[in-house]
């Protein structure tokens, strides 16, 4: 089989991972929060309320679109797919699994592994802060202006402590190729979450901040700015914030898995079956995108202040002390 | 197919370029500039340099362009249209020098590239990427590291600096009495900064209608 054809249906298949994961993210996210407030959750459309994504889809394709009066047109319009591009983008060098043998066809379960694949991650997830900013600031509505400048600011400080906790594990297996990453965690014999659980648990609380979720969603928080910088959207545009927002999640759950938790390798066993692999690495995945539902519909909001203040005054702080300790350790035992 | 691609790029590149500098509206200079990092990214890949590429959208378009955008939004500069005429424009002596050293730096540029030797191109070879990591990091912390440190302390200068003469438009330390300048820094300033502006694209449009 002609390589390009592999990858083409590697990608295929990768991207439907991910539309497909984000679309019931939306249901799990209301059935998990009506789980936690004991109500029973969207449950008319199919077994279980198991279609609801599709009648989800069809509604906001029937929507009408409705544009603000005064709104700058061609950024109102093109903010929504500068939020939801560079988020599925960013998947493209998430490794979902081992090496897959089918036949005589060999290829890694990835659509592309990178020798600069964590940078790579970085430079595009970093481009999601044009969606919200652009967004709110478009709409010509002080809302989606204040929730815009909010996103951005808090997704540009958390990244700072993103970047530096990555930079610890990158220190640790001295590669920024995610794959290589998991591979050197399976040689070691043990996860990155236990040999850095402080960059782990900045890392979580970072990616919670960054996709502008729970505790952390002041660009979005009702009582204070309607809807934020989506305040003025609707139908398929809105849809798109949404897309984006749900793929970051997975993203952001996926780099973790990756990057702390042994991405697709099974603990005390060597060399798994690929279809195995892949399953640790959902089921790990799985596990923190949970994790955002459990935070959520569990924890108060912070106040923006009070998150700012824990960004630049905790989180950077102990993140270059830990990244210096790392390197000095690593430095010293060779 | 890398051929016409670079070609593409390289006409988006200066197209975009172009309309950084003609743009009537700072948002739209923004978003031009985007599209000139991203084809440049694109044609560092198309190279075989993957870390430039990635560093390329990583530091100008995902920080240094934020950045800018924050300094649109917050100062909410709106649109020039009205305040210049082109002719005018291209005839003020600025645009002359600025024609004149662009038109010098091409010609050095195109000299170089005259007499830059030019590489095989191997095609397995780009795809796996030229600019070894750590090739990379072996000159810029080994060989280079002391212009690199160098780098780094013009920066923090350029930051110094900046607080400075942001300090000295508002005007506090330098009308007080000396020991008071000391406590000035930490107190808030005198005049707080006045809250973001919303943008005004309905002022702009009745412009533009009337």
């Amino acid at each position: 089989m002609p390589d390009v054809l592999v990858w083409l249906m590697k990608a295929g298949a990768i991207f439907g991972i991910l539309l497909g994961t984000a679309a019931y993210l939306t249901l799990a996210e209301r059935k998990v929060s009506a789980w936690i407030q004991y109500r029973y959750g969207p449950n008319r459309v199919g077994p279980w309320g198991l279609f609801q994504p599709f009648a989800d889809l069809i509604k906001f394709i029937f929507k009408e679109e409705v544009a603000p009066a005064g709104a700058n047109p061609l950024m109102f319009r093109l903010a929504p797919f500068l939020s939801a591009i560079p988020a599925m983008l960013t998947v493209a060098v998430i490794p979902f699994g081992p090496e897959v043998r089918i036949g005589e066809v060999a290829t890694n379960l990835s659509i592309v592994d990178l020798d600069v694949g964590a940078l790579y991650l970085l430079a595009f997830s970093g481009l999601a802060v044009y969606g919200p900013i652009l967004g709110g600031w478009a709409s010509n509505s002080k809302y989606s202006l204040l929730g815009g400048l909010r996103a951005s600011a808090q997704m540009v400080s958390y990244e700072l402590t993103l970047i530096l906790c990555l930079l610890a594990v990158v220190t640790l297996s001295g590669t920024l190729d995610l794959r290589e990453i998991v591979t050197s965690q399976a040689e070691r014999g043990v996860w990155n979450v236990f040999v850095q659980p402080v960059a782990f648990v900045l890392f979580v609380v970072a990616t919670f901040a960054e996709t502008n979720r729970h505790p952390f969603d002041f660009a979005e928080c009702e009582p204070e700015l309607v809807g934020g910088f989506h305040t003025e959207y609707s139908a398929m545009r809105f849809a798109l914030f949404f897309l984006g927002e749900y793929c970051a999640m997975i993203v952001m759950a996926g780099l973790t898995t990756t990057l702390f938790l042994g991405g697709f390798g099974i603990p005390f066993v060597e060399d798994p079956h690929w279809v195995l692999g892949f399953l640790a690495f959902m089921t790990k995945t799985a596990m923190f995108l949970f994790l955002f539902l459990w935070v959520r519909w569990t924890l108060p909001r912070f106040r923006f202040d009070q998150l700012m203040g824990l960004g630049w005054k905790v989180f950077l702080p102990v993140a270059l002390v830990n990244l210096f300790l790392t390197g000095a350790v690593v430095s010293l035992l060779g | 197919m890398a051929e016409f691609l670079f070609y593409f790029l390289s006409i988006v590149a200066v197209a975009a370029g172009a309309g950084v500098v003609l743009s009537r509206s700072p948002m739209m200079s923004i978003i031009a500039l985007l599209a000139t990092f991203f084809c440049l990214a694109v044609i560092y890949l198309l190279a075989g340099f993957q870390f430039l590429a990635a560093a390329q959208v990583l530091v100008y378009a995902g920080a240094i362009l934020v950045l800018f955008l924050f300094v649109i939004m917050l100062l909410n500069l709106g649109d020039t249209r009205g305040q210049f005429r082109l002719q005018d424009a291209l005839l003020s002596g600025k645009t002359r020098l600025g024609l004149a050293v662009a038109a010098a730096l091409g010609l050095v540029g195109a000299v170089a590239a005259r007499r830059a030797p030019l590489g095989e191109h191997d095609a397995a070879l780009h795809a796996e990427g030229i600019d070894d990591l750590t090739d990379v990091a072996t000159a810029l912390f080994g060989r280079y590291s002391l212009p690199f440190e160098v780098v780094s302390l013009l920066l923090l200068a350029t930051m110094v600096a900046v607080l400075a003469l942001a300090k000295r438009q508002r005007g506090p330390a330098s009308q007080r009495p000396p020991e008071a300048s000391a406590t000035a820094l930490a107190a808030p300033p005198p005049t707080p900064a006045p809250p973001p502006a919303l943008p005004d694209p309905v002022a702009s449009k009745e412009e533009v209608t009337s």
